[in-house]
């Protein structure tokens, strides 16, 4: 009986309980959309770690951890690659060799890890041949050693090169550049220049020096492209101490959302690798490991250790602690977010209930007179604020999975600040997504909000004397 | 068999101040099936004497004594209680509640007492019938006319077959065909029920139906009449 009156009560007023459904309806949408971005971004640098950078486990050896010198390859490499293939809950891994090098060019130099990988079991841990940008994850039939760079070691070696296609004509007209300008760049069309100084010299000859003023850094922007093919020499200290040198081409450039990586990793064929350096062909610095299931990281990661014991397994959280630590942090944070919305709607919701109670004084009376019960009462005020929240709170999750769902299937693009989020390694382009057990944490949150907003208006109810409240016209 | 025995009861207003004397001295009894009205001036003290009936209010002194239970004895939820299982209440401004149908408000006391929804709704159905307002059954309060509302409050007072029902000024504000409506209505229930009824009223028509005039002046019992 309670229940439905309750529910009713909330409807006298269509006007106010709208207005405060409302509100809690768009502070539920912005707090599920804002945990839904934040978990996005999570789960993407959660991904990036472990398909990018560590595996679910990584083993190396333990002095390696200390110095990441050459020498300090897997000590039981054999034993643990016949393990690893037999070993319940794990589907992949793959092995590889590093070794600190300075990459240079004709035109630049930068310091960079040389990482020897198994071009085939690579693919199976970690998403590098996706994050191509230009050129192809190796080729078959390559007469000289091929390497994987980032873009941003290719800015660094300042290998990009410049072309006016039909493509780029095509993007300046659409950025409203005039078309007689355009029409100037026709003689510099399908020109290859090597570097961005032939390129600005070309325009120069072509452009008047207003429209290199206004237009240069665009046109040199969409113009820019890396020529697979260019050629980088890498120096490093080989396993007998001997400094060496080795050619390789670029076969491809990739990126992925973290600068960082990007800047200090080139990929190769593991055995060009150890012909350049001269290490074994059983000598890796690194294993990476994909399980079957993340629950089991812990007790495999302590077998490996226990097995093992000249080698150190560590977990992706152990290895990469800052983005552990946050996803460990993040469910907390999620709900601190939703409780700071719903802590300000609660005056909302209190101000409310008291208009409501003081304006049925008499008919509290009337109900405490005819028999009802303080605690009956105390209830009823209890539901009709529940309703009310649990209401608003509905539609908004309702409204936020929705706009989850939509965002979360094209992507938000932050293009605008993509180097400064890249810098710390987080994707500029994020898919929101959220779980369901979030869902069922907001709705006991807002069940406790209801209850600690109540209790104000249903003590004011409390106090009523039926006989006092009855005489109120 | 007595239902109500007021034994010289008084209450006091402002006690530290200025005292007012609402009901000085009064004693009182009610036996079952009665059909009694309460009559005087406004400050006579008819409503105090009624609320100290009901349990609304407590007696400075003197005791009200129903079905054999002392109420001044009762505290809180044990008053709430007793006024639950055994009061009906008709109040002036009908005081139904607004957001249930008139069978809703019927049952309503009925379903506090946690009577099995289906004979609350049947006993609610047969008391809207009873006040001829079979046909209004799923009608709300806002819906209906002042004599139609009280009418609803009649029949939930007398859904839960209470010892008496207590009935403040039940018809002041009501048009004389509306009055005459519902005193017929109250009489026939009062006669089929046997329930006990006693009104406070300054209403001439009411005092001619009733069948005890109690007279109240100044906090006194002046004049007990039965017909």
């Amino acid at each position: 009986m309670i229940i439905p009156i309750s529910w009713k009560n909330i409807w006298r007023n269509k006007q106010r309980s709208m207005v405060v459904i409302v509100a809690i309806t768009l502070g539920t949408v912005a707090g599920v959309f804002v945990a839904g971005l934040m978990n996005g971004w999570m789960n993407q640098r959660i991904r990036d770690v472990i398909y990018m950078e560590t595996g679910h486990i990584k083993i190396q050896n333990p002095d390696y951890l200390v110095n990441e010198e050459i020498l300090y390859s897997i000590k039981e490499y054999d034993n643990i690659q016949t393990y690893l293939d037999t070993m319940p809950g794990i589907k992949h891994w793959s092995a590889r060799s590093k070794v600190m090098a300075m990459a240079s060019t004709a035109y630049g130099s930068t310091g960079i890890t040389l990482k020897g990988i198994d071009i085939e079991k690579e693919k199976e841990v970690s998403g590098l041949y996706k994050m191509l940008i230009s050129g192809t994850y190796f080729e078959n039939d390559s007469r000289m050693p091929q390497v994987l760079i980032s873009r941003k070691t290719a800015d660094n070696l300042k290998i990009r090169n410049y072309k006016i296609t039909e493509t780029v004509l095509d993007s300046l007209i659409a950025l409203d550049i005039p078309n007689e300008t355009i029409t100037k760049l026709n003689t510099l069309q399908n020109e290859r220049y090597i570097t961005r100084k032939k390129f600005e010299k070309a325009i120069s000859g072509v452009w008047s020096v207003s429209e290199i003023k206004k237009y240069a850094p665009t046109l040199i922007n969409t113009a820019s492209y890396i020529h697979p093919g260019s050629k980088i020499t890498f120096s490093f200290t080989k396993a007998n101490g001997e400094i060496g040198y080795q050619s390789y081409r670029v076969c491809g450039v990739f990126k992925t959302s973290n600068s960082a990586f990007d800047q200090m990793s080139a990929f190769v064929n593991h055995s060009e690798l150890v012909a350049g350096t001269g290490i074994s062909n059983h000598s890796f610095h690194e294993i990476s490991i994909i399980l079957n299931n993340k629950d089991s990281i812990d007790d495999i990661c302590n077998s490996l250790n226990t097995i093992y014991p000249g080698s150190t397994a560590m977990t992706w959280k152990k290895l990469q602690p800052d983005v552990g630590m946050m996803a460990d942090f993040m469910g907390v944070y999620y709900y601190i977010i939703m409780g700071i919305i719903f802590l300000a709607l609660a005056f909302g919701i209190i101000n409310t209930m008291l208009m409501s109670i003081l304006e049925r004084v008499k008919e509290l009376g009337m109900l405490m007179a005819i028999g009802m019960k303080k605690i009956k009462v105390f209830i009823m005020i209890m539901l009709e604020t529940i309703f009310l929240t649990l209401t608003g709170s509905v539609i908004g999750m309702i409204l936020g999975a929705a706009i989850i769902k939509i965002t979360g299937k094209r992507g938000i693009n932050f293009s605008g600040v993509e180097e400064g989020f890249e810098s710390f390694g987080w994707s500029a382009r994020v898919y929101p997504n959220i779980e369901i057990y979030f869902f069922f944490g907001i709705i006991v949150m807002v069940i406790i909000i209801s209850i600690l907003s109540a209790i104000i208006p249903a003590q004011k109810a409390l106090k009523l004397k039926p006989i006092e409240a009855l005489r109120i016209e | 068999m007595k239902v109500i025995e007021i034994n010289e009861l008084h209450k006091i207003y402002n006690e530290s101040e200025v005292k007012v004397h609402a009901v000085n001295g009064i004693t009182l009894d009610f036996d079952e099936g009665e059909f009694a009205a309460i009559v005087g001036p406004s400050g006579s003290g008819k409503t105090t004497l009624l609320n100290m009936i009901g349990g609304l209010d407590s007696p400075t002194s003197g005791n009200v004594i129903v079905a054999g239970s002392e109420m001044s004895a009762l505290r809180g939820s044990e008053l709430t209680d007793f006024r639950l299982h055994n009061i009906g209440f008709v109040f002036q401004a009908y005081n139904l509640i607004p957001v249930l149908t008139a069978r809703e408000n019927t049952e309503f006391v009925m379903r506090l007492q946690n009577k099995p929804a289906k004979e609350c709704k049947s006993r609610a159905e047969e008391m809207l019938n009873a006040v001829g307002l079979g046909n209004r059954m799923e009608s709300r309060p806002s819906k209906m006319s002042g004599g139609q509302q009280q009418r609803v409050a009649v029949a939930r007072a007398l859904a839960s077959k209470p010892q008496f029902v207590l009935a403040d000024e039940p018809t002041a504000n009501l048009d004389s065909k509306s009055t005459e409506t519902l005193l017929e209505i109250m009489e026939k229930l009062n006669r089929e029920e046997n329930i006990t009824f006693i009104f406070s009223t300054h209403d001439a028509r009411v005092v001619k139906k009733a069948r005890r005039v109690i007279t109240i002046e100044d906090g006194k019992v002046v004049s007990d009449e039965r017909k």
